[in-house]
């Protein structure tokens, strides 16, 4: 494992700096990770209030990316990074876009209960939440990968998407044969499938923070590479 | 809304006077018929670096070499307007010129170490100013050459002659010879276009720690290098200021077409 040494430049105001970036994007995965667990919880206790909050906190998560995107132009502009610091710099900028399409699935989602549209079968609730779990522990991984830049947890978080695509194709599954028995609320039906769906995609993003990760410590794009095939070549460049 | 980045911002164009350093008004400057510089008017903040940049010939040194009267060597130099430091006009003919190259240091390019001891390069100037005692004289240039980064590397080898240091310490000894002076602005003049990479990196974080205690304008070819280290920025052009703002403003977006071409490597 080779981490970028975020505090080792002859630059003190630059250590400061990336250190700063970095932390931002910590604090914007904890927001968002936050937002998933209270979507949960209005999920679990059918609380359109605390759904509310959290479709109006997504504004706050639009904002930090606004702010951390702004600071990589800054210190691109001002700093000329290169090798370990551009690409931490580009990681960044890469990984707040995936953050914050999280928010907006979470958003996605949170509306399920506002608009009282949760499906009327407590099967596939808490099939929902048990997903939602997971999804939660994945991210809560792959910020933790990424704060300490540790590919090894970055592929271990990387292969759990795999279970979170196996239970979601059940849940849909499940879900389609219910549609059928009540065919009436089609429109409703099809604002929890859009749900799921968004539920499934937080794990694919999780997954491109976690590509990302790899990149920032080995400098090799591992985008669109199976799983194998990543752990295969990290064991001949390491 | 969360705020995740603080960085601090003056409006150099509304710059109050008590955070104005150098207040250069309406400043025209002639070397014979040649009109040098026209009609630069800005605010140097007090406590920050501002870098000025620009083509060879843009005026940059002259304008830096305004602000201690180092024109007033050439002869043919005529200016108008005004520049005020401390309240004065530095251009009034009652000026006290010794004074105000004290409180106003300045560093060049290359670094020009007078030909004596380490220890006798930074008293020179307490000397001429008449302080004799040898404690009063030992302190100043220990801090001085603290504050310049260098006395960890020089403090057993005060006596030996300046010359023997390399570029990067000699360039740091010139500014421990200004700094013993106690100056509140300090003007570098591409003060590390003769070093390496590396070497002017730790001149450049010697910036960032000085600025604490004086004022710094600094003149640079080196457009990364007034990005890295200036709070402030201003360009010239022909004589002419076109844009003064903080440097994130200036090199991420900046308001002039001249200057965006400039830094973006399009000047034709």
């Amino acid at each position: 494992m080779r981490q970028v040494a975020i505090n080792t430049h002859i630059s003190g105001k630059f250590n400061i700096e990336l250190e700063n970036l970095r932390n931002s994007v910590l604090t914007m995965g904890g927001e968002v990770e936050q937002q998933l667990i209270n979507t949960l919880k209005a999920i679990k206790q059918n609380n359109a209030g605390l759904a509310e909050k959290v479709i109006l906190n997504d504004l706050k998560v639009n904002s930090m990316e606004i702010q951390i995107d702004e600071e990589c132009l800054r210190i691109i502009a001002k700093r000329h990074p290169t090798a370990s610091d551009l690409r931490l710099i580009m990681t960044i900028s890469k990984t707040i876009t995936d953050i914050e399409r999280m928010g907006d699935e979470i958003e996605r989602i949170a509306r399920l209960v506002t608009k009282n549209k949760l499906p009327p079968s407590e099967t596939i609730i808490s099939s929902m939440l048990v997903i939602g779990e997971r999804v939660a522990a994945m991210m809560r991984g792959t910020f933790d990968a990424f704060a300490r830049q540790n590919e090894a947890e970055a592929l271990e978080m990387y292969d759990k998407d795999n279970q979170i695509d196996s239970e979601y194709k059940k849940l849909l599954s499940f879900t389609t044969t219910e549609m059928e028995r009540t065919k009436e609320d089609m429109q409703d039906w099809l604002e929890v499938l859009w749900a799921l769906r968004s539920l499934e995609r937080i794990g694919d993003r999780c997954k491109n923070v976690c590509e990302y990760v790899v990149y920032l410590t080995h400098g090799k794009d591992m985008r669109h590479t199976p799983l194998e095939s990543m752990q295969q070549k990290l064991e001949q460049l390491s | 809304m969360l705020k995740l980045f603080e960085h601090e911002t003056l409006d150099v164009n509304n710059l109050a006077d008590q955070d104005t350093a150098i207040n250069v008004q309406s400043l025209d400057l002639w070397f014979g018929q040649k009109q040098v510089l026209h009609d630069i008017s800005m605010r140097i903040p007090k406590n920050r670096i501002t870098s000025l940049i620009g083509q060879s010939g843009c005026g940059k040194s002259t304008l830096i070499s305004a602000f201690n009267r180092l024109n007033d060597l050439y002869s043919g130099c005529r200016f108008g307007g005004s520049i005020i430091i401390d309240g004065r006009d530095i251009n009034h003919p009652k000026e006290n010129v010794s004074r105000l190259r004290t409180q106003v240091g300045m560093v060049f390019q290359r670094p020009n170490p007078f030909p004596m001891s380490i220890y006798d390069n930074v008293s020179y100037g307490l000397r001429l100013q008449g302080i004799r005692v040898r404690r009063q004289l030992d302190d100043a240039v220990e801090q001085a050459l603290k504050d310049a980064a260098l006395w960890d590397e020089v403090k057993d080898r005060l006596f030996e002659p300046a010359h023997i240091l390399s570029g990067g310490q000699q360039q740091r000894l010139v500014i421990a010879r200004a700094l013993a002076l106690k100056p509140d602005i300090l003007l570098l003049d591409e003060p590390t276009s003769a070093l390496d990479p590396l070497t002017t990196l730790f001149i450049e974080e010697l910036m960032a720690g000085l600025k604490k205690r004086c004022t710094i304008v600094i003149v640079t070819h080196n457009m990364q290098q007034a990005a890295r280290v200036s709070d402030y920025t201003a360009f010239l052009h022909q004589g002419q200021l076109i844009e003064y703002a903080d440097s994130d403003t200036l090199f991420t977006m900046p308001d002039k077409k001249q200057t965006e071409d400039y830094i973006t490597g399009r000047y034709g």
